[in-house]
């Protein structure tokens, strides 16, 4: 603070200072020279606070945490049937949604998982609450408890297709009207089923199933998205070619094996 | 995945209800959606200005009901019915726009043929 | 409400010992330093907020057993 608030002197020093060179002709100019060197001084100091090196990540509390944990337990006692209801309590103030997610896992019997993100101000906590569903089952809208969760239930029901009953106005929020499939499921294609263009003929946007055009399909053929995460770490045995060998070697070094 | 499938699937297992809890409920809700449907056409017409008069609107709503004709689990019934009124709103309000309605009707897509050189005129590839 | 329902047991304590306090204590500055929930306006709030809780747990009997556990590689990652 202080070192900033020199800088804002030494500026305004150096305004004075040129003000007074431009009044008196040349004689200032070593003047503000100096000065300038002072002022860059200064400014790399500044730099050198202003960007920080450390990591920002708050270091973990283990007694809050411990908190916590303690919060949690007496939820999961408090609600057998549903652990989702921790929002009003005494010892929690959880009053503030700050986010709901989804997560799909194709591979799982309930392939849904919503993830609901709560924000203590009172005691600066968060908490995340996971629930899972399938393609038919609704879920209970939050709707009445946080006013919040309206939009983003929306946004979960347009990009996943999951349901949310005693929702007091579920439609789409982010796609198109007249799309169809719920984007962020696994299993819907990065390009989608159709293209939309400008039809001449008919003087308006037309949509027609995908067909992409010879220029725009070089990309990977690949699954778009990581479909064996444990096998992340697998070594992959890559042979370094030597700048003299030919690609006909290497070619027939593969056919042998 | 289709909805048959999802039928197999959880046929064998007790399910939460989405809105429907008997066969017949289902069968009263997509009625009473079609019926909706069909009464909304002459506004469909008027409303939107689209080339396209009642006849060939109702005639498009039911194609498109007896599309999902084959499908017997209610919970996918009440997921489709639900789908269809969230699209009944839509056109209903006129939060679609011309382009919209007019894409049920697929006016300028060019069906494929088997013949090759045909299919290199028309642009399209394999 | 079931009398063994933990929320029950949990609220009870809580809002019994708050209201103690409440009578004992007539200084509010003092009564905000023993409770150390914020000012009084904020510990109302609080209450009224419980008391609604209170009101909803009524209707959604959450000491009610689970309706169907988790399948069992539900929270399993990765998969």
């Amino acid at each position: 603070m202080a070192v900033a608030a020199g800088r804002i002197l030494s500026n305004h020093l150096l305004k004075n200072s040129l003000r007074n060179c431009v009044a008196s002709g040349l004689p200032g100019l070593t003047k503000v020279c100096n000065q300038l060197k002072t002022i860059n001084v200064h400014n790399s100091r500044c730099e050198q606070l202003r960007y920080e090196t450390t990591t920002t990540v708050r270091e973990a509390v283990p007694q809050a945490n411990a908190q916590l944990e303690e919060y949690g337990k007496m939820c999961a006692e408090v609600l057998p049937k549903y652990i989702q209801r921790a929002e009003d309590h005494h010892n929690g103030q959880f009053l503030n949604l700050s986010d709901i997610a989804g997560i799909d896992i194709p591979a799982k019997t309930n392939r849904f998982e919503i993830v609901y993100n709560l924000l203590s101000l009172r005691y600066n906590a968060r908490i995340r609450l996971r629930t899972y569903t399938d393609e038919l089952s609704p879920i209970d809208s939050l709707c009445s408890v946080f006013i919040a969760a309206n939009w983003y239930e929306r946004e979960i029901w347009d990009m996943y297709g999951v349901y949310f009953s005693n929702h007091p106005d579920l439609r789409r929020i982010l796609t198109d009207y007249g799309f169809e499939g719920h984007p962020q499921r696994k299993d819907f294609p990065l390009s989608g089923y159709v293209e939309m263009r400008y039809d001449e003929d008919v003087k308006r946007v037309v949509a027609e199933p995908l067909e992409l055009a010879q220029e725009f399909r070089k990309f990977e053929l690949g699954s778009e998205w990581e479909q064996f995460p444990a096998h992340r770490n697998r070594e992959v045995k890559v042979r370094q070619v030597s700048p003299g060998e030919s690609f006909k070697q290497v070619a027939k070094e593969g056919e042998d094996k | 995945m289709s909805s048959s499938q999802i039928t197999t699937r959880i046929s064998q297992q007790v399910v939460k209800p989405l809105i429907s809890t008997s066969n017949a409920e289902a069968k009263r809700r997509v009625l009473k959606l079609y019926r909706a449907w069909y009464r909304q056409a002459p506004f469909v017409v008027l409303e939107y200005d689209i080339p396209i008069g009642e006849k060939e609107v109702r005639a498009k709503v039911r194609e498109q009901f007896e599309k999902n004709k084959h499908v017997t689990d209610m919970r996918v019934i009440d997921m489709l019915v639900l789908k269809g009124q969230m699209e009944l709103k839509e056109t209903a309000n006129i939060w679609k726009q011309k382009n919209h309605v007019m894409n049920y009707f697929k006016e300028t897509e060019v069906k494929k043929t088997d013949d090759f050189l045909t299919n290199f005129y028309e642009g399209h590839h394999v | 409400m079931p009398k063994d329902s933990a929320y029950r047991v949990n609220t009870e304590a809580i809002v019994n010992a708050r209201r103690s306090v409440v009578t004992q204590e007539s200084d509010l500055n003092l009564l905000e330093s023993k409770i150390g929930g914020g000012q009084v306006e904020e510990l109302i709030l609080q209450a009224s907020r419980e008391l609604s809780l209170a009101r909803k747990m009524l209707e959604w009997k959450p000491w009610e057993p689970l309706v169907e556990d988790a399948p069992k590689d539900q929270w399993k990652w990765p998969m």
